[in-house]
């Protein structure tokens, strides 16, 4: 028996990873579509029953080389529980599989799904290999790893949260404001220095004589509501605007701003204010109030920035309805375009005895102008879904992206013989869908304008341009004319004729997309006949 | 008592009548029952239970009108009665989020629906696979 990959089966999430592997092993051990799925059916049902009998487990993938017959084994293992819970999901996996052993050894039950692997199949140490890289490059997805990335990421937070409350007084002493608290009887708690260095009074002082030395005598009246308990028990944010005197004698304007800190169950606690001086703003404003014309200039200009306002709304719903067509449209014309596809197919099949040559030819035509409008549709049904409203910022490592696009791409890769060098990359903030797709239409582009007699040669590097991420993509492919450079990001523009190389012209559409998505760039530098590379450059964002 | 039977709940008349036409070629005793959506599943999987006789896999299309395919799903799942039955997704797109939630409720694997001859005859074998106890 050899190992080839494991899953371990903690929480549901282990039941993707279980299906996906179990599908991707029985595709690499070359059995049909149907066969697959059969045996991932059973895989599930097993893995399954282990979680909802309470107990974890887990499974190993292996092929069986045993006595001439090869076999892809699953191998579940799970602690015993007391009911008999888990013989009925072996009721039905049972009936899906070649063979199936059950085994106790203490308190561990193992059990054992065989499928049968058809002889013209050939199998060998440096293909099991193959296959153990293959699984091994998957990323890690234990939950453990989860937990503990989450709990790192909380304990860099609360350092953080410390460093920055030593930070705020030296803070608030910097700032030229005036910054202090009230309780609720008006008087101060605390202030920083600027009050000292502004109105040269001590706190005490400005207590004993309610700020009366201060605040301009017209203004005081106004002022001294703040000082009794006559603030609204409601009010959030209380702002005024007064004369302060400073230590000189001299009286200038300062806007006032005061709110409520409040405790969990919304009781006052006390006030925090800040004193900005606005005297220039407010010389200027009084100077403005008799200028007819300025202000008839202002009206026009608040004018203006409502209509754009409005049409800046305006033009983000249209967008989003137009995106929202496109999903609708491109989602529903799936079904019809499928059943002409089927229809076709099954009167070639068929009825073909009762189609002449040429009718059978049209049939042809039909079938294969269907199969690119069903690819045109699932392309406009991706670049629909890359949008503003589907973005979902995380961490993603761009290197587990790569890896995982290189074993989507692992038939093509091996059949054009290609090979990819990497360099470490780094992790951004981004949506892992969409780097992925990013990624899969930048290598797989790559890939299918090669050169017929040499085999892809793709460099990925990296390199941090001041804030940016600058990713490259070198190809050793047909190239293109960089006059074509500015049309190939826009929808639908295919360089190459459809007979020599299938496509939608939408791939780098979707690109370009997903990286202004991204707040980055992408561009390219190629020439006919010698290669391409092509650039994208991304937000380091959070490391 | 698990029969031989499987219930296809789609809202399609023609990928039903396809489906079961590619099971009838085969030749086996394996039998097609229908639901037009979720809401008639689940009362014909009720009758059924009652006669004691529960199909052998559930095919379960996902874009379906009165009671979708995920809604279905979850109410399979979450009745005692029929929680077992395995259930398959049989639909014409699925994307990957889709498909993790899909698994997470207990869905066990998918199925595109066929765009030829050749893939309905197969999926028509895998149904077979899954459902008779040839084995």
């Amino acid at each position: 028996m050899h190992k080839i990959a494991q899953v371990t089966l903690e929480n549901e999430m282990d039941l993707i990873l279980a299906h996906k592997r179990t599908m991707k092993l029985a595709e690499l051990a070359g059995l049909s579509l149907s066969a697959q799925t059969t045996f991932a059916t059973a895989v599930s049902e097993v893995s399954r029953s282990i979680l909802e009998s309470g107990k974890s487990g887990s499974l190993l993938l292996n092929v069986d080389t045993g006595q001439g017959e090869n076999y892809i084994v699953a191998s579940l293992t799970n602690e015993r529980s007391a009911g008999g819970k888990e013989k009925e999901g072996l009721e039905y996996a049972k009936r899906l599989v070649n063979k199936l052993n059950v085994s106790t050894q203490g308190s561990v039950t193992q059990v054992e799904l065989f499928y049968f692997i058809s002889p013209p199949f050939r199998l060998d140490g440096n293909k099991l290999n193959e296959w153990r890289m293959l699984f091994r490059n998957e990323p890690p997805i234990s939950p453990y790893e989860e937990l503990k990335r989450k709990n790192e990421q909380l304990q860099a937070l609360s350092e953080n949260l410390q460093k920055s409350e030593a930070q705020y007084k030296t803070l608030t002493n910097s700032l030229p404001l005036i910054i202090f608290s009230l309780n609720n009887e008006g008087f101060i708690l605390y202030a920083n220095e600027w009050l000292a260095r502004y109105t040269g009074q001590t706190i005490e002082s400005l207590n004993k004589n309610n700020w009366k030395t201060v605040v301009h005598e017209d203004d005081y009246d106004a002022f001294s509501l703040i000082l009794k308990n006559d603030i609204a028990k409601g009010a959030s944010v209380i702002k005024m605007q007064s004369r302060l005197k400073n230590k000189s004698g001299e009286y200038y304007w300062h806007q006032i701003s005061l709110s409520p800190f409040k405790n969990d169950k919304d009781e006052l606690l006390y006030w925090i204010g800040f004193i900005v001086d606005i005297h220039a703003q407010k010389v200027v404003e009084e100077t403005l109030k008799d200028n007819y014309e300025l202000k008839q200039a202002r009206q026009k200009l608040e004018d203006n920035e409502q209509t754009l306002k409005k049409y800046i709304e305006e033009l983000n719903r249209s967008n989003q309805e137009l995106q929202q067509f496109a999903f609708v449209a491109s989602h529903d014309l799936q079904e019809p375009v499928r059943k002409v596809l089927y229809y076709s197919d099954h009167l070639l099949d068929r009825y073909s005895d009762s189609l002449d040559g040429k009718a059978q030819d049209y049939l042809k035509i039909m079938s294969s102008s269907s199969h690119r409008m069903r690819n045109l549709i699932k392309d406009l049904l991706l670049f629909s879904q890359v949008s503003k409203e589907k973005i979902q910022f995380d961490q993603v490592d761009l290197n587990e992206v790569a890896k995982e696009v290189c074993a989507d791409l692992d038939l093509v890769i091996a059949d054009k013989k290609a090979v990819l060098n990497m360099e470490v990359l780094p992790v951004i903030h981004g949506d892992i869908g969409m780097m992925r797709q990013l990624f899969g239409n930048i290598i797989g582009n790559s890939l299918k304008y090669s050169k017929i007699d040499t085999p892809p040669v793709i460099g990925i590097t990296c390199a941090i341009r001041d804030s940016y991420v600058e990713i490259a993509f070198k190809d050793n492919g047909i190239g293109f004319d960089e006059k074509y450079l500015s049309q190939m990001f826009t929808l639908f523009q295919r360089l190459h004729g459809r007979d020599s190389y299938e496509g939608t012209g939408l791939g780098l559409a979707i690109c370009r997309k997903i990286v202004d998505l991204h707040q980055g760039r992408i561009w390219a530098e190629a020439k006919e006949g010698q290669g391409a590379v092509f650039y994208v450059s991304l937000p380091a964002g959070l490391q | 008592m698990v029969s031989s039977i499987i219930l296809l709940v789609d809202d399609d008349a023609d990928d039903r009548d396809v489906l079961d036409d590619a099971l009838q070629e085969m030749n086996v005793p394996v039998t097609m029952g229908f639901a037009e959506d979720g809401i008639q599943a689940l009362d014909k999987l009720g009758e059924w239970h009652k006669d004691g006789q529960l199909p052998c896999l559930i095919v379960l299309d996902l874009n379906m009108p009165k009671m979708s395919g995920i809604e279905t799903l979850k109410n399979l799942k979450s009745d005692e009665r029929f929680k077992t039955i395995p259930t398959i997704i049989y639909s014409t797109s699925i994307n990957p989020r889709e498909k993790d939630k899909c698994i997470l409720l207990g869905a066990y694997s998918f199925i595109t629906k066929p765009i030829s001859t050749k893939e309905i005859k197969e999926t028509a074998n895998t149904l077979v696979n899954i459902c008779n106890p040839t084995k």
